[in-house]
């Protein structure tokens, strides 16, 4: 099948269908890269979602937070550069957008119909409802605290207080505050919560409740594509992402502080 | 036995977390299920080891070997992005604690009096190296099978 592709001489695309593919092109990559796929993922899909509509080839720049793709076809040749600005994860979306690739791959879409794929992609709300998200996190950071091996005060006290954090991250979320702020705010959150707990002093393990609760924040995925990237060869990127993950490791840590400061709670 | 049943705790605890991190992260729901396995069986992996005398850095890499390798055979046979499941399962590996630990330490120094600041940049700075050490066995452990089984694909 590959073969037969590139056995048939494309038709090329005029300056306007080049412009319109690589506006789709820039739209399926921008929601890959704002949703955290790593750069290969993005850069090859991106690629050959391209080819299959009908370029000859494409080269595709990731960065952290913009893209640039430069489409040519025949003679013809366009560059276009779009910023990605915000990194929430969503796994639901990549997944669509690589089923929407692999659909374009056989040849059943036209540009119009993927466009409104995308468009739907886009609309589409996330799948989990906020209350389960809040209480699941919480059960999350609380299975953490058993890992650790605390017991089951500490268990139940770190379900409460990822839970209630959970809630205050998305609140702020919510309102458009700068990711760091809402990260210490919501560290803040926990580690009060935390702390109150041990004061009060209901566990006999209360590091591992102090440290299970705030993991609900711990930029896993920020810091697993920064290593593959790096790996891969894809060096800026992967430091970007490094220092990122560093940054709200930071503003995590930031925020116990001032929560342990207050009710003079010691850490680990 | 004693062990058998802490390491079957632990990899239960580990699934919830990595179901919990997965409805986070937005993963299909027909799929968590799977994250929750890959969750259990690396994390689970790890702490076999560690009952073993491994250290926990090797004990990652053997985690994040076994969540790669299942993570590509799964996403092969649904045609889906491997990335959800080597992500997610990853999730109960990521050295959150140590981390912790670091930043924690980090800030210390700046009230610390002067005798035990030394004391707090070492705690600091081991700590960050073990992060970062766990960190890169899970991205070899999960981008490994990948690395390997796709070399000849044309890359972009």
């Amino acid at each position: 099948m590959k073969t037969a592709i590139e056995v048939t001489p494309k038709v090329p695309l005029s300056h306007e269908a080049l412009r319109d593919t690589i506006d789709l092109c820039l739209w399926a990559g921008q929601l890959l890269v704002q949703y955290g796929a790593e750069t290969q993922l993005a850069e090859e899909t991106v690629h050959r979602l391209g080819t299959g509509l009908g370029c000859d080839w494409l080269d595709v720049f990731v960065s952290y937070n913009a893209l640039t793709i430069t489409a040519s076809s025949g003679v013809e040749f366009r560059t276009k550069t779009r910023r990605v600005l915000t990194h929430p994860v969503n796994f639901g979306t990549i997944t669509a957008v690589t089923a929407l690739n692999e659909r374009v791959q056989h040849g059943e879409l036209t540009r119009e119909q993927v466009r409104l794929a995308l468009r739907m992609i886009s609309d589409t709300p996330r799948t989990y409802n906020r209350w389960i998200v809040i209480l699941f996190v919480g059960l999350a950071c609380g299975a953490f605290s058993r890992m650790f091996e605390g017991d089951w005060p500490a268990f139940w006290l770190t379900w409460a207080a990822a839970s209630v954090a959970t809630f205050v991250r998305q609140e702020f979320s919510r309102r458009s505050f700068n990711l760091l702020l809402v990260t210490i705010a919501t560290a803040f959150t926990a580690g009060t919560l935390a702390g109150v707990g041990t004061l009060m002093g209901i566990t006999t393990t209360p590091q591992f409740a102090l440290a299970a609760s705030v993991l609900l924040l711990v930029p896993g995925v920020p810091l697993i594509n920064a290593a593959e990237d790096l790996i891969k060869g894809n060096v800026v990127t992967g430091i970007s992402r490094g220092v990122w993950g560093g940054l709200i490791s930071l503003a995590i840590a930031l925020g116990l502080l001032i929560a342990f400061t207050l009710l003079g709670v010691r850490g680990i | 036995m004693d062990i058998a049943l802490r390491v079957f705790e632990d990899a239960l605890w580990s699934g919830v977390a990595a179901a919990g991190f997965g409805m986070l992260f937005n993963v299909p729901r027909r799929w968590l299920w799977l994250c929750m396995l890959l969750g259990a069986a690396g994390h689970g992996t790890r702490r076999l080891l560690e009952f073993g005398g491994v250290s926990i850095e090797i004990g990652t890499l053997v985690g994040a070997l076994i969540v790669g390798f299942a993570g590509y055979y799964i996403a092969r046979r649904l045609r889906a992005p491997q990335t959800i499941f080597t992500i997610t399962g990853a999730i109960p590996l990521v050295p959150g604690v140590y981390a912790y630990r670091a930043m924690i330490a980090l800030l210390q120094v700046t009230t610390a009096a002067p005798e035990a600041t030394q004391a707090l940049l070492a705690d600091a700075s081991v700590n960050a190296i073990r992060t970062a050490f766990i960190l890169a066995a899970i991205a070899i452990g999960i981008a490994f099978p990948s690395l390997w089984f796709d070399r000849q694909r044309p890359i972009v």
